[in-house]
């Protein structure tokens, strides 16, 4: 009973707080649950739940004719990239960079450690080959090609 | 000098305490792992994974927490209080990112007296831009949730389903969203970005003033 009223309550405030609007701008399902089940227990299982929910997030979102929210194109891309699977993870990314213009930069970055991943001569041990440890602390170092 | 004035909460606009917003105009984010000064270990993980969405529905285009936090880590950033140190500018050059959001949970207390419990969870968030280094936009977002049995009826009877109730809802509570509750709380100041409705027309939303005061009793 709590949980209806709080339920309620939640979504009220949440209204309230992003405006009211006749159609919901996103949907994220379950999103919350599962990438804290992830985080927290780090197993096999809640990996794929996850991956689950992105999948659903997705083919929800096209259902109800709203935009796939920012983000989940690219986290499930980069699950299979990290899955070894770096050739169906590109369309991901394509896709967030194609909904999102602002993300173009990284998803190129992202489409490019795919490909490197996935090219035949690759036998690097890092787990981004193609990008350089501390890119971020070198200055001056340009790091889009 | 306390004054009666002080004791009324005084409420500004966005457009008033957030100028700079408008200004800069940033149209992507990127959301950092937060600094955990909490007692409770699992704060950080609550939050992380319930921030996303709350930003998403403020209308900017968030990155994605879990993907660029591990690239984050891969670059040997695993601390938050490492990210500091890194000039804003780098996060454009390498996300591409407008803006940057730095979240410090002051508060995950979880406070159990037999009969009622209460749980509160208290954010302060920064965003920073990434081409000019000025703060845009800052605010505290503190929620507390009665995690209590409730009224169970009179009697000692009642006082122990009351004490169960409780027990129960705290061992049980799933806290996701309480966290994510904080996280609106805390952004429902923030200047709405490009994908919402909104966008550019919320400059006179009005909401409580944080700024303190003089006169104010803490």
């Amino acid at each position: 009973m709590k949980k209806i009223i709080f339920g309620a309550t939640f979504g009220f405030l949440c209204l309230a707080i992003i405006g009211c609007a006749e159609k919901r701008m996103y949907y994220f399902g379950d999103y919350s649950q599962t990438l804290y089940s992830l985080e927290k227990n780090q197993t096999e299982d809640s990996l794929v739940a996850h991956q689950q929910e992105l999948k659903k997030i997705i083919t929800e979102s096209g259902k109800q004719n709203t935009p796939v929210p920012p983000g989940i194109y690219a986290e499930l891309g980069f699950i299979l990239v990290k899955n070894n699977q770096p050739k169906e993870a590109i369309p991901f990314f394509q896709a967030e960079a194609k909904q999102y213009p602002e993300s173009s930069l990284l998803m190129k970055r992202l489409v490019q450690m795919a490909t490197t991943r996935d090219a035949p001569e690759s036998n690097s041990d890092s787990p981004i080959p193609g990008a350089k440890q501390g890119q971020l602390e070198n200055k001056g170092e340009s790091i889009e090609k | 000098m306390f004054s009666l004035y002080s004791c009324v909460p005084k409420t500004t606009t966005k457009l008033q305490e957030f100028p700079r917003m408008y200004e800069e105009s940033p149209l992507s984010i990127l959301i950092l792992p937060p600094m955990n000064e909490s007692t409770a270990a699992d704060a950080k993980e609550y939050y992380s994974t319930t921030i996303q969405e709350p930003l998403t529905y403020t209308g900017y285009y968030t990155f994605s927490y879990p993907l660029t936090t591990e690239l984050l880590k891969m670059e040997g950033i695993y601390d938050s209080e490492l990210l500091a140190d890194i000039p804003l500018a780098k996060f454009k050059e390498y996300f591409g990112a407008d803006a940057v959001l730095f979240t410090t949970i002051k508060k995950w207390d979880l406070c159990y007296m037999v009969i009622a419990s209460n749980l509160t969870v208290s954010i302060d968030c920064s965003l920073k831009s990434t081409s000019t280094n000025r703060e845009l936009w800052k605010y505290n977002g503190t929620v507390v949730i009665d995690l209590s049995g409730g009224n169970s009826g009179g009697g000692i009877a009642g006082l122990i389903a009351s004490a169960i109730v409780t027990a129960v809802n705290t061992a049980i509570a799933d806290y996701v969203p309480y966290a994510r509750q904080a996280n609106y709380r805390a952004l429902h100041s923030l200047p709405y970005g490009k994908y919402h409705s909104r966008y550019n027309k919320d400059q006179n939303i009005e909401f409580t003033d944080q700024t303190p005061q003089e006169g104010r009793t803490q």
